[in-house]
């Protein structure tokens, strides 16, 4: 074999060469620098890498966990902020995919195509440029106020609004502020209840908008290999829809499922641009997220160090999850 | 009979209500865009400018970046989309069909690669570029972009799933690795390929954090980014829908135009990735 | 094959030239001076809108034309990220902005050169003016200008509500009462930014404010503060004030402008957006209602800073001292409504401008901003907490700022 091949190893590494070096470049290589700033005190000024750069230890990441103070407060609060996205994004645009793509797939339908069009085109889309259409759609005298009010309701000022939504069903229950003396990682119990802000809405609304459509071609994917006999054998026993649904479809639909899921939550940890775009973590850094917080402590706080160290943490987050999911995705090949 | 006949009108009433919800927004867009600003403020659902107004279209052009942003747009996504095509295939051929050392350890690093987040380099790829003296330059918002891990996952992927005949039967011929490539392999990747270009296209075209951090100047700025600046607007800049709607409407269009030509690679792609993962 | 060779060389070309490129720039001596000949001036500005952006392009291309020079003015959208990151890149702009709250952080990280000693004419500007841009006994930068915060009030709107001069508030009581009756006609009474630098001006009014008169004590959580925030509180809650925002506006002076609201808090500056944008308003200017502890606002200033990094300092101070001449200063009060940092065309100003008493005696009692380093991020956080005071307590937003205060003082 050998013989016929000849040697190849001088044209494999020149054809992966490009491809090493920028990688290894402007991946490897910052996240070495990134690694060694997040332990140091660099404040902007010079290069990170002299000896006059004052070295930290792991402070910067121990304020993030341990210290008292702002930074960890801020850090906790988009970590809640994150997570209550996560938290809400997630299951909707899963269950919306699969609603959606179950109705597509009904063979007793036409237009197949347009719908699916339909659905998918906003994930193509600039997240800035579609950001700017839902910041308008939002605006206090916009389409979705205009929408609510057809229906007798008094929309929120949604991106000047900082009330959670936990806290506001609360309030409607009658139910006073509770634990507000206690609680863990410098937020009281009351302020990790908060759910997410109303602002917050209007941004999880606008990525459950985008992204639902490349999750519902998945599982339209997924749909087209159920056999067609399967289904018509629970016809055939009498099962009625939801039954055939979940004991025939769903359990051949789980690996997607799955996929679906932890790549939702991949993404969402991730989420940036829109939070940039429409609220820069305001209003009281209610939609502060770890990606913009420490893309704002370095850039703006000039606090490289602490910037870095919590782009270390968000990376072992996400890390964790893709982990996961790659798991899940083996087991099932 | 009359079962199927409600279910099949209430399929196509749901599909039709989130056919609204999905494609209103591009509605209001454009119909704001030519909207005065009194009226987009006060008939905001409205699909009907009235009266039709250009004046935000024409200061578009002459009261702000945009004819910059959008010449940097397309320089960047065009010279972007070139090199990630390139070095994602010959990367991925190698992956696949070379046999060389250090092969199998390459595969490895570029599963990792593709689990870094994007949003997590915003500092080291600030650093790195800072370092290489490249930050606010023309390099600097390219070179960093040229070769994406996802890319040459796929092209491998593509490479593993075609049969290894055709090669072997022009590596008989006594045909070197790169002439094969070139004449034999290329060719016969087609599909891969303008699936590749197509999503690399969109991908650079739409690309946001990186220029953030990799440029300052006004005079290098891409449309993502000089919208996001438009957006934030300086005091004073006041609110201007119609101008921000219609800006952010001629940067979608070329993005919508491609969709609509090539949408079957789009949904083959996000169809791949339940198949694959 | 060498077409092939050639692509993949290309990456490692484009890379390797780049790379010759400046990068860090790391004992500083590095940087070239050129002190003499026609400069390529980059300044970057923190501009109050269209108007102010405008005069200074003109100023400076004005200055290019006759120095032979080139000047660039690019207004930022946030020039603390964007000053940020080209410090760190080594790419300073030679000219930029530095507002006095800000100072401290620039100053004490070596960024600005201390030019300010050696400014031909330098005690020409105000010493209280000087003091806010001096750090460890050294003037950095010399100020741009000065403003303060004072009432516009919309006289279309007052008259519609039926009121008159008699109504125009000269005490809280007064400001509280005004606004009912412009509520009650359907009218947003008061539009106020939703930041220390609006808010903070009730605190003086009510004897206190954020820090000691030193700077180097937090004095958040106080009776008179609870006052103040409370009394604001009070407003928001009843719908008498609205921030920007509630108003789809991006400044109080635009909700203002468009008629959103019958008056507003905001500095100087708004005179020249107004002109710009909203042209036909008409109103009248007034000091601030006075609190339980008198008369109080804030006052504002910028200096010209020069980067220690420039490569053209010498240039870039002519060029500051071409904007800081009496008749440049004037000239930029005309066009967005700034005033003066020079005494000697104090005396000019006041003449030209009588519709401004109210800025000028406010810069009798002002108080200028909180100016220490480290600062910046327990005042943002401060601010968040007053964008939630119509729905959050006085007490916690204070105490709260307190405790990081403290932290970033050091006391």
């Amino acid at each position: 074999m050998k013989g016929i091949r000849g040697n190849e190893q001088p044209a494999g590494w020149l054809f992966v060469a490009p491809a090493v070096l920028i990688l290894g470049l402007f991946m490897l290589l910052p996240i070495l620098m990134a690694l060694w700033v997040s332990l140091t005190r660099w404040n902007g000024q010079g290069s990170p890498f002299t000896g006059d750069v004052p070295f930290a230890g792991l402070d910067n990441y121990t304020r993030l966990f341990t210290d008292e103070g702002l930074t960890r407060q801020d850090f906790m609060t988009s970590i809640r902020n994150n997570a209550y996205y996560v938290f809400f994004v997630v299951p909707i645009q899963t269950v919306l995919a699969l609603g959606l793509a179950l109705i597509v797939n009904n063979r007793l339908l036409k237009g197949k195509g347009f719908f699916r069009t339909a659905f998918y085109f906003p994930s193509v889309t600039s997240s800035v440029a579609i950001s700017v259409v839902f910041l308008f759609m939002f605006a206090n005298g916009g389409a979705i106020n205009a929408i609510l009010s057809v229906f007798g309701i008094q929309g929120p000022q949604w991106f000047s609004d900082p009330r959670g939504l936990l806290h506001l069903l609360f309030e409607k229950l009658g139910v006073s502020p509770f634990l507000t003396d206690s609680g863990v990682f410098g937020l009281s119990w009351w302020d990790w209840l908060s759910g997410p802000s109303v602002a917050m809405c209007a941004i999880i609304s606008l990525v459950v908008w985008t992204t639902s459509g490349t999750f519902m071609v998945m599982f339209l994917a997924a749909l087209q290999n159920v056999p067609v006999q399967l289904e018509e054998a629970g016809m055939i026993d009498g099962a009625n829809r939801w039954q055939r649904l979940r004991h025939i479809i769903l359990p051949q639909l789980r690996p997607t499922l799955f996929l679906v899921i932890t790549l939702g939550l991949i993404g969402t940890w991730q989420v940036f641009d829109q939070i940039y775009v429409m609220s820069q973590g305001n209003p009281a850094k209610t939609t502060l997220t770890p990606a913009f917080l420490s893309y704002r402590t370095a850039f703006r706080d000039f606090d490289y160090g602490s910037g870095a160290a919590i782009s270390f943490v968000l990376f072992l987050i996400i890390v964790v999850l893709t982990l996961i999911q790659r798991r899940v995705t083996r087991e099932r090949d | 009979m009359i079962r199927t006949l409600t279910s099949r009108f209430l399929g196509y009433a749901i599909l039709i209500f989130f056919a609204l919800v999905f494609l209103y927004p591009f509605v209001i867009q454009i119909a704001n865009s030519f909207k005065s600003e009194a009226d987009a403020a006060d008939n905001p659902l409205s699909p009907i400018p009235s009266p039709i107004e250009t004046d935000s279209l024409v200061r578009i052009f002459e009261g702000t970046g945009f004819p910059t942003w959008l010449g940097n747009s397309v320089l960047v996504s065009v010279v972007v989309t070139l090199g990630r095509v390139a070095f994602a295939s010959m990367a991925g051929y190698a992956l696949s069909r070379l046999r060389f050392r250090g092969r199998t350890f390459l595969f490895g690093g570029l599963l990792a690669m593709m689990a870094v987040p994007p949003v997590v380099l915003l500092i080291p790829k600030f650093l790195v570029l800072n370092q290489l003296g490249m930050y606010n330059s023309y390099a600097g918002l390219i070179v960093p972009l040229l070769v994406d891990a996802t890319g040459v996952f796929v092209m491998k992927q593509f490479f593993d799933s075609v049969p290894v005949s055709v090669e072997e039967a022009a590596r008989i011929d006594g045909a070197g690795s790169f002439r094969m490539f070139w004449s034999v392999v290329l060719p016969m990747a087609r599909p891969a390929l303008i699936t590749l270009t197509i999503l690399m296209f969109t991908g650079s075209w739409n690309e946001f954090p990186h220029t953030l951090v990799s440029v300052q100047d006004p005079g290098l700025f891409t449309l993502p980014r000089g919208l996001a600046d438009l957006v934030s607007g300086s005091l004073g800049a006041g609110t201007q829908y119609p101008l921000k709607l219609g800006a952010a409407l001629l940067a979608t269009i070329p993005v919508a135009v491609i969709f609509v030509i090539f949408q079957r690679y789009f949904v083959r792609d996000a169809a791949a990735g339940a198949d694959k993962g | 094959m060498r077409r092939k060779l050639y692509g993949a060389a290309l990456a490692a070309v484009l890379v390797a030239t780049s790379a010759c490129g400046s990068g860090f720039d790391d004992n500083g001596s590095a940087t070239t001076q050129q002190s003499a000949g026609p400069a390529d001036l980059k300044i970057m500005i923190a501009s109050s809108g269209d108007a102010e952006t405008k005069a200074v392009q003109d100023a400076a291309a004005a200055w290019a034309t006759s120095s032979g020079s080139k000047a660039t003015v690019t207004p930022a959208q946030d020039i603390v990220q964007q000053l940020g990151q080209a410090l760190a890149g080594s790419t300073p702009p030679d000219v930029f902005y530095v507002d006095a709250a800000r100072f401290a952080d620039y100053a004490s990280v070596g960024a600005l050169e201390p030019y300010g000693e050696s400014f031909a004419g330098v005690d020409a500007f105000l010493p209280n003016l000087r003091q806010s841009f001096t750090y460890d006994g050294k003037l950095y930068c010399i100020p741009k200008d000065t403003s303060t915060l004072a009432l516009q009030i919309n006289t279309d709107l007052w008259a519609k509500a039926g009121l008159t001069d008699a109504d125009i508030p000269t005490t809280w009581e007064q400001l509280r009462s005004s606004a009912e009756k412009l509520k009650a006609k359907g009218i947003t009474p008061l539009a106020i930014g939703d930041t220390r630098d609006r808010v903070g001006a009730f605190l003086v009014q009510a004897g206190g404010y954020w820090v000691s008169a030193d700077g180097k004590q937090a004095t958040g959580d106080t009776p008179q503060n609870v006052e103040a925030l409370t009394y604001v509180q009070g407003l928001l809650k009843d719908g008498l004030a609205k921030y920007p925002k509630a108003m789809d506006a991006g400044w109080a002076g635009e909700a203002f402008g468009k008629g959103k609201a019958a008056m507003a808090i905001e500095g100087n500056w708004i005179k020249g957006a107004l002109k710009a944008d909203f042209p036909n308003i008409k109103y009248t200017v007034k000091e601030l209602p006075a609190g339980p502890k008198g008369k109080g606002t804030l006052s504002f200033t910028q200096c010209w800073g020069v980067a220690a990094k420039s490569q053209f300092k010498q240039q870039a101070v002519a060029f500051v001292q071409a904007m800081t001449s009496a008749d440049q200063q004037l000239s930029f009060s005309k066009a967005f409504g700034v005033m003066p940092s020079r005494q000697d065309a104090q005396a000019t100003y006041q003449k030209d401008n009588p519709d401004d008493a109210a800025f000028v005696a406010g810069a009798q009692y002002a108080q200028g901003p909180v100016n220490a380093p480290k600062m910046d991020s327990v005042l943002a956080d401060l601010d968040s907490g007053l964008q939630g005071l119509q729905n959050g307590s006085p007490a916690t937003v204070l105490q709260r700022f307190d405790k990081n205060a403290k932290t970033a003082l050091g006391g």
